[in-house]
């Protein structure tokens, strides 16, 4: 699904990523941990897109195609979504109308007719009642005035809504209590299947008990440097990242 | 522009403006008071932005009094293709005359509607003919006025339904129209009015109207403004408004139309617990100007005012925000704030925005802030990794940024109108796709 090779990516002509390799098979979760300022989210932007980020070295390849030459549109179009660490406010916007649009560029990418009135409403009914959001909320702005908690539960929501094939998570679980942290985990659990990838980008362990990964990896000064199971990401929660990179200097 | 010639130039048409030898009087004291200036220049600072050299140049006539039935029947289907509600009540003028086959006044309790010049010179107070002082094009408006609405609402009397004053310019070129609009709440009285402005066909002209409103305590009035002109016309408006206590002022603005578009709002919150809140949205591209100045003079304690205007400016337009707040001396617990946000779209696009404030109280809560910017780059990639392509991402934070003040319209029809407005006349500026 998605193949990471050697990439190396600047910000300001500072280095943040410097030689990067991920593999990812459909059906899989992966859980990408590190310490602040090891890259994560550098990672998660450069994957759905966004400029201001220079790749000097390396390629993305998603279902064999080359990811880092497609438009960030080109990419929700093919099935890449992220979930943003900060979901950006867009006042003047209401959600159902961004949800319409965004379901109408992924039918019209696939060569499907528009969606209409009546089966919107189908497609998110049960997704809005999973995610816990009332039906009052499709009227108000994108994001403007959401809580924390609020403004993720709505990036999962889309998520649900569009059914991506890969599904970058950006500190979904940053900010959240423990409830909204279980409707966030459920939305991404009912989400799991065979022909879906997801790459959980965390800082903490907790959302990683809720959300199962497959591989857990730590990135660290912009490499993964260790990969494991499920173990690991309870070992560094014990331990903290210290030994890791510790034992990633002595390699 | 001097005084003499402006003054040569209007004098000859005052001999066929309606009224009685009083009004006539007050019409050429008005005219002597305006001549005294001339049109104001761009060195009076209330005119720094806005040059009106091509109003004062240009060769202007006033509008027959009573418009020609065909024309009338023109506007009509206009009207009626446009979607406006014929069985609502209204008042449609045409070329600044009174349309009275086309206009309702209803019957509702408490409500006096009536034109201008149907109320007989006895009717109409001084005040339509009164010199406004520091309003020159105001004055030239006392001098020349033929026609307008005078809308009375008695104590505690509230309008069951808005009533919609539609002024229709013909299609004739290069003539100007002074309508005056009168507006006297009671105590407690309530109104919402809204007022249109629309070409029949683009024409070149002058609409120059004036709103002046009374407010009697614990009364509420919301006033909505379409300007729909071709892009050939002049239009300037004064509102001028005075609140007793507790009353409520609303004013939402939008100017879409017009070739150089001057608003004065001159406001004054004489008594505590007054309000007033004004908002708006104005287009201007393709050489259009469009200039909003107000004054909001906080009289009294305990009163709020709220500016808050958006700006889209497109290629080779200018827009003007100046907005002035003074409180006066004792006026203490005021609040006020003011904000100028605006869009440009593109590298030619032109803006001025002047937020003022004057303090002669200690105990006041004021803010300003003025905003001037490109599209949202967050915003944008935030679109575009939903799947939106950019032109239509660009496109809809367009729409968005109008569609913030859009939302506080409160007729589900008007609002609807505007936005299709506002969409239709971004397209002519490259901003195509529907509104959200």
């Amino acid at each position: 699904m998605l193949t990471i090779e050697n990439l190396h990516v600047s910000v300001d002509e500072r280095e943040i990523l410097k030689g990067l390799d991920l593999s990812v098979n459909a059906g899989e979760v992966h859980a990408i941990m590190g310490p602040n300022g090891s890259g994560k989210s550098t990672l998660a932007q450069v994957l759905a897109g966004k400029d201001n980020y220079d790749v000097t070295q390396g390629r993305v390849l998603y279902r064999g195609e080359e990811l880092l030459e497609m438009e960030p549109e080109e990419r929700a179009r093919q099935g890449v979504f992220l979930a943003f660490q900060y979901p950006t406010e867009i006042p003047g916007v209401n959600n159902a109308y961004l949800l319409k649009a965004a379901v109408n560029a992924q039918r019209e990418a696939n060569g499907e007719p528009q969606v209409d009135a009546f089966e919107f409403m189908r497609l998110i009914r049960s997704k809005m009642e999973l995610m816990n959001i009332s039906k009052e909320f499709l009227n108000r702005s994108v994001n403007e005035g959401f809580s924390g908690g609020e403004k993720k539960r709505n990036e999962i929501l889309q998520m649900l809504v569009l059914e991506p094939s890969l599904a970058i998570l950006d500190e979904t679980d940053s900010g959240l209590d423990v409830d909204a942290l279980k409707i966030v985990a459920a939305g991404v659990n009912s989400l799991r299947s065979k022909g879906r990838a997801m790459v959980l980008v965390t800082h903490y362990e907790r959302l990683l008990e809720l959300i199962v990964p497959d591989h857990v990896h730590v990135l660290s000064d912009g490499r993964i440097v260790k990969s494991g199971d499920r173990e690991l990401a309870r070992e560094l929660d014990a331990r903290g990242y210290d030994w890791v990179q510790q034992e990633a200097a002595r390699a | 522009m001097t005084g003499d010639t402006s003054n040569g130039r209007f004098a000859a048409g005052l001999g066929r403006l309606p009224g009685s030898a009083e009004t006539a009087a007050l019409r050429a004291t008005a005219l002597e008071a305006f001549s005294a200036t001339g049109f104001p220049t761009r060195r009076n600072e209330q005119w720094r932005y806005t040059d009106l050299g091509p109003i004062s140049k240009a060769d202007l006539d006033f509008a027959p009094q009573l418009p020609a039935e065909g024309l009338i029947a023109r506007v009509a289907a206009m009207l009626d293709e446009s979607g406006f509600d014929s069985a609502a009540p209204r008042l449609v003028f045409v070329d600044g005359g009174y349309c009275e086959t086309l206009s309702q006044t209803g019957d509702a309790a408490g409500l006096n509607i009536a034109s201008l010049a149907s109320c007989g010179a006895a009717d109409v107070p001084a005040r339509a003919h009164a010199a406004l002082d520091g309003h020159p094009l105001a004055t030239l408006n006392s001098a020349l006025v033929s026609d307008g609405a005078v809308i009375a609402v008695d104590d505690g009397a509230e309008a069951p339904e808005p009533i919609e004053l539609i002024f229709v310019a013909g299609g004739q070129s290069d003539l100007a129209a002074h309508p005056r609009i009168m507006i006297d709440l009671g105590q407690g009285a309530e109104l919402t009015l809204v007022q249109h402005a629309l070409d029949l066909e683009p024409a070149s002209g002058w609409f120059n109207v004036v709103t002046e409103i009374v407010q009697a305590p614990g009364s509420n009035l919301t006033l909505y403004r379409l300007q729909d002109h071709g892009k050939l016309r002049f239009h300037t408006a004064l509102v001028r408004a005075e609140l007793a206590e507790d009353a409520k002022l609303a004013c939402g603005w939008f100017d879409l139309g017009g070739r150089l578009v001057r608003n004065d709002f001159d406001i004054r919150l004489a008594g505590s617990g007054a309000e007033a809140d004004l908002y708006g949205i104005f287009l201007a591209s393709s050489g259009q100007h469009t200039d909003n100045h107000i004054r909001m003079d906080h009289v009294a304690p305990r009163t709020i005012s709220s500016e808050a205007f958006r700006g889209i400016i497109g290629d080779r337009g200018h827009g003007v925000f100046n907005g002035k707040v003074v409180v006066h001396r004792d006026a203490q617990h005021i609040d006020a704030r003011q904000s100028s946000d605006n869009l440009l779209l593109a590298d030619n696009a032109e803006i001025d925005t002047k937020p003022e404030l004057e303090i002669y109280a200690d105990d006041v809560k004021c803010s300003h802030g003025a905003t001037i910017g490109e599209i949202d780059e967050d915003q944008l990639f935030y679109l575009r990794a939903r799947g939106l392509e950019e032109d239509e991402a660009r496109n809809l934070l367009t729409f968005a940024f109008a569609n913030t003040v859009l939302e506080r319209v409160e007729l589900p029809a008007l609002r609807e109108r505007i936005a299709d407005r506002v969409a239709a006349h971004l397209a002519d500026s490259g901003v195509a796709g529907e509104h959200p």
